[in-house]
């Protein structure tokens, strides 16, 4: 069984999400209001566009929301994704719902309200921001888990503190692990006994926001 | 009397958005002695209200929690949205009734196809689609009674000649 997904307003974000959805052998269907916008969405292959007002819950209906596995709202305003998500959850029972927030403070308000997923663009690029300021070596970070747990990919420099030692030599905060190293073209899991060279990438998993931690103790700064 | 009497304090009604509705409620409150608050995100707004009007007006986005908190909604005894847009009211209406627990939050809905999304948090709602069809139902059943009546007075001069 195909899953079918339900993509509501926005354009660029709804565009290369449909593209990867897609991809990834989902059924797809996005709802836009502007005409304009319904049409430059119409050029991807197999994606069913739908030109409406999502959260009018005919609108809903014609796109079948019913049969939708999860339903995504990704317009610009707060309110209008809130009722987006909450028709789909309430009158089409939609299994789960994702809400595009600008206002980081409702968040929390967003999940009382029933929605299964928030995401908040402000606050994700707030600390990406701040992770790539603070951090320069750090190539990544991904958080996942909701932000819980962090994977990061920190590069060893020659003249890190790390370098050489072994893994149990060095003094790594309590909830993060080195999970990986990538040292030239093979990855290897790591043990306590495996020593660090420099030109090493390192993949962190950490957990309570230790990462930050983890890589000045990796990186020395 | 004038001195002493006490004023009920503890009724403070806020209400969303300065439009024809809220305006008029706001002035019907604040003549009626409750204290008022209303919020507009455009000044321009508050013209709608009468010069005698006693409460507050003030300018700010009622989707917004710090506008919300500003205007001290967690002592309001009643909140009325009536902002010309369905989703924020539906958005301001579950603020305030979910986040900031107010005992009575009113709404105005134009499409009463959303209703029910309200009904499950308990928050009143006002439909002036559904409230004219009914108004003009029910006049239209009073001329219809009238003309009845009118007909059935012909008819029976008819038969009389």
């Amino acid at each position: 069984m195909k899953k079918i997904v339900l993509l509501v307003g926005g354009r660029s974000k709804t565009k290369s999400l449909a593209m990867s959805l897609l991809k990834r052998g989902y059924q797809v269907t996005a709802i836009n209001d502007t005409y304009e916008d319904c049409l430059k969405l119409a050029e991807i292959d197999k994606l069913t566009v739908i030109n409406g007002d999502g959260t009018k819950p005919f609108v809903l209906e014609d796109a079948s929301a019913g049969s939708a596995d999860i339903a995504i709202a990704l317009t610009s305003k707060d309110e209008d994704n809130l009722v987006i998500c909450e028709l789909c959850k309430k009158r089409f029972s939609v299994g789960k719902t994702v809400a595009l927030v600008s206002d980081p403070k409702k968040t929390d308000f967003f999940y009382k309200m029933g929605i299964d997923s928030v995401v908040c663009a402000i606050s994700a690029v707030t600390s990406i921001i701040e992770q790539q300021a603070f951090v320069e070596e750090m190539a990544n970070i991904v958080p996942i888990g909701e932000g819980r747990v962090q994977i990061a990919e920190v590069p060893v420099y020659g003249n890190a503190p790390v370098v050489g030692k072994k893994l149990w030599e060095i003094n790594l905060p309590k909830e993060v692990i080195i999970g990986c190293i990538l040292r030239g073209d093979t990855t290897m899991i790591p043990r306590g006994d495996t020593r660090i060279l420099a030109g090493d990438m390192l993949v962190l998993i950490s957990g309570n926001g230790q990462e930050i931690a983890a890589i000045k103790e990796l990186t020395g700064r | 009397m004038g001195l002493f009497t006490t004023k009920k304090t503890a009724d403070y009604t806020i209400i969303i958005g300065c439009g024809r509705l809220g305006a008029n409620l706001a002035n019907t409150l604040s003549d009626g002695g409750g204290n008022v608050l209303i919020m507009d995100k455009d000044k321009d707004a508050f013209r709608k209200l009468s010069p005698s009007f006693g409460g507050l007006a003030v300018v700010g986005d009622g989707t917004d929690f710090d506008a919300l908190q500003d205007a001290q909604i967690g002592k309001a005894s009643v909140v009325v949205v009536v902002t010309n847009n369905d989703n924020a009211n539906v958005m301001i209406a579950q603020l305030a009734r979910e986040v900031f627990k107010v005992k009575r939050v009113i709404a105005r809905l134009y499409d009463p196809e959303r209703e029910y999304i309200y009904h499950e948090f308990g928050i009143d709602t006002i439909c002036p689609a559904v409230l004219s069809a009914k108004e003009i139902d029910k006049i239209l059943s009073k001329t219809n009674e009238a003309a009845g009546t009118g007909m059935a007075v012909s008819a029976c001069e008819v038969e009389a000649k």
